[in-house]
């Protein structure tokens, strides 16, 4: 396919699918209907050239197809329809069919897992093998997947249409959360040899432009898609020709893509005085604090501290508790790190390499050592387990 | 987008409606009065709303003509009233514009609480059907 017509049927595939489930039900058979309708755009539009209203053209073809996948379906139980009683207030009308689509697939009875494969699958627009590649499952594992989450939205009688606003913010942050895991699946893999899987992420953040561009008011969707534009634009400095990982204070910031950091920052400063702030925006903000950075001694900590320290009150995570001692670290001294790691439980890999970090900063390559294998034997990501090897080795004094 | 909700009646249902006797219980005064509150209730709730496009009843089967070709002589056939007692027939109709079939179907779901004889209501159903758009789903593929 040539890659202008893909970028195309990707962007009118959730508006398609959108448009078909609200218009006739059915959002399990439908996602196949559109699937085949788009195949059918790909083989034929490259020879009779594009209609004059693609998104019309397909919202047919793919209704056609619908209408044949049912009537192919004749053993079917009847389907036993709940009805939600009216809701309290309805939310605006006038919503583009690809943000309820955004909601459906991220509705709060499917598994994390599977609302990330259906976000991918039907929002995204990307193959069932597609989707197995970028989530490194089987392709049949995902089939199944996303056919149990298909027959749970059915079973589930969710209506097709945006949540209503006393439920709105619950179930937008599901969204988000969404988001960011399909985009921190693809920055910082937890499996495999290849450390990023700079498509998934690139992907997430074609989706998460989607969402800013359909709630262009809301400050944490414009706060997460300023957090990906300013991490994802770090990628290029952060592994070394082979494969091994740069911390950020080594990485050569001239690999850093200005436009994405230009881009997140302008995002996060129109956001944060907008509205309430949370905890996209402030990651965000942080990580624009180190992107403005033009090498890491500039690094401005004490803001970064302070911003952490803001990010505190809203999520007290073990890892959010984990960054805010190293701020503290890096604007006071390891010392005062250190004690506020001892603090922060012990689960993860990340807390042995930043205890590591801080001890060897505070001058003790022993504990150093221990702490950087500690982390070393935790981590699921091959470089990871290579770069935290090589710092231990280079304490033994050789 | 529109849809067409209908309802089904046979010709027994209409002669019960009616009062007359079928063997069946017939409908009291009240409840034919107690259904034709509900429907006007229904029908103005949905005007008020801006989402009733038009509706209607229609009057009994036997009140049916059906015209059909005669291949032979290449004129139209006309019968009456073609419908046996028990064939179920449109016999009313509501076109709705709405968000989506979601709403459409919740719309039609309000007809489950239509006063009506036990019998009646035990058999009662609607259908909810999207309408054609004029131009765009007639596009060729």
């Amino acid at each position: 396919m040539i890659a202008p017509l893909g970028d195309l049927l990707r962007e009118l595939a959730p508006q398609v699918l959108g448009a078909v489930v609200r218009r006739y039900g059915h959002f399990d058979t439908a996602e196949d209907a559109v699937q085949e309708a788009l195949l059918t755009a790909a083989r034929t539009w490259p020879v009779r050239g594009l209609p004059d209203n693609p998104r019309a053209w397909l919202i047919t073809v793919a209704a056609r197809r619908l209408t044949d996948l049912l009537r192919a379906d004749e053993a079917r139980r009847r389907r036993e329809w709940t009805f939600v009683a009216l809701r309290d207030e309805p939310a605006p009308r006038d919503v583009d069919d690809s943000l309820v689509l955004l909601f459906l697939c991220c509705h709060p009875a499917l598994s994390v897992p599977a609302q990330l494969s259906l976000t991918l699958k039907a929002v995204g627009g990307l193959s069932t093998a597609e989707v197995a590649r970028a989530l490194l499952v089987p392709e049949p594992a995902i089939a199944r997947r996303i056919t149990r989450a298909k027959a749970a939205i059915r079973d589930s009688g969710a209506p097709f249409r945006p949540p209503s606003r006393a439920e709105w913010d619950d179930r937008l942050a599901v969204v988000l959360r969404v988001l960011y895991l399909i985009f921190n699946e693809g920055y910082a893999s937890t499996a495999g040899p290849s450390l990023q899987r700079a498509e998934l992420a690139a992907e997430a953040i074609r989706l998460a432009r989607l969402a800013h561009r359909l709630l262009p008011t809301d400050a944490e969707v414009t706060g997460l898609l300023a957090l990906m534009l300013l991490t994802h634009a770090r990628r290029a400095a952060r592994t070394a020709a082979d494969g091994a990982l740069i911390p950020m204070d080594a990485q050569d910031r001239t690999l850093w893509n200005a436009g994405e950091i230009a881009e997140g920052i302008a995002l996060i400063t129109a956001a944060l005085p907008s509205g309430p702030v949370g905890p996209y925006q402030l990651q965000a903000a942080i990580a624009a604090v180190h992107d403005e950075a033009p090498d890491a001694a500039a690094t401005d900590w004490p803001q970064i501290e302070a911003l952490y320290g803001l990010l505190l009150r809203i999520d007290a995570s073990p890892v959010v508790r984990l960054n805010h001692a190293v701020a503290v670290a890096m604007a006071r001294g390891p010392a005062a790190g250190l004690a506020l790691l001892d603090d922060v439980p012990a689960a993860s890999h990340r807390w042995y390499a930043a205890r590591a970090h801080l001890l060897e900063r505070a001058g003790d390559p022993a504990g150093a050592r221990e702490a950087y294998l500690a982390a070393a034997a935790r981590t699921a990501s091959l470089p990871e387990r290579r770069y935290l090897r090589e710092r231990a080795g280079r304490l033994t004094g050789e | 987008m529109k849809y067409m909700i209908l309802t089904y009646g046979t010709q027994l249902d209409y002669d019960e409606m009616g009062g007359a006797e079928t063997g069946r219980p017939a409908w009291t005064p009240e409840e034919a009065a107690a259904m034709g509150e509900f429907m006007a209730a229904f029908t103005a709730k949905l005007a008020e709303s801006g989402e009733l496009v038009e509706t209607r009843a229609l009057a009994a089967p036997v009140l049916t003509r059906r015209v059909a070709p005669d291949l032979r002589s290449g004129l139209p056939v006309v019968t009456d009233g073609p419908y046996a007692e028990t064939q179920e027939v449109l016999a009313g109709y509501w076109i709705v514009d709405v968000d989506g079939i979601d709403r459409a179907t919740e719309i039609a779901a309000m007809l489950n609480d239509t006063p009506a004889p036990a019998h009646v209501r035990a058999g009662a159903y609607a259908d909810v059907r999207p309408l054609m758009d004029e131009r765009a789903e007639l596009l060729e593929s």
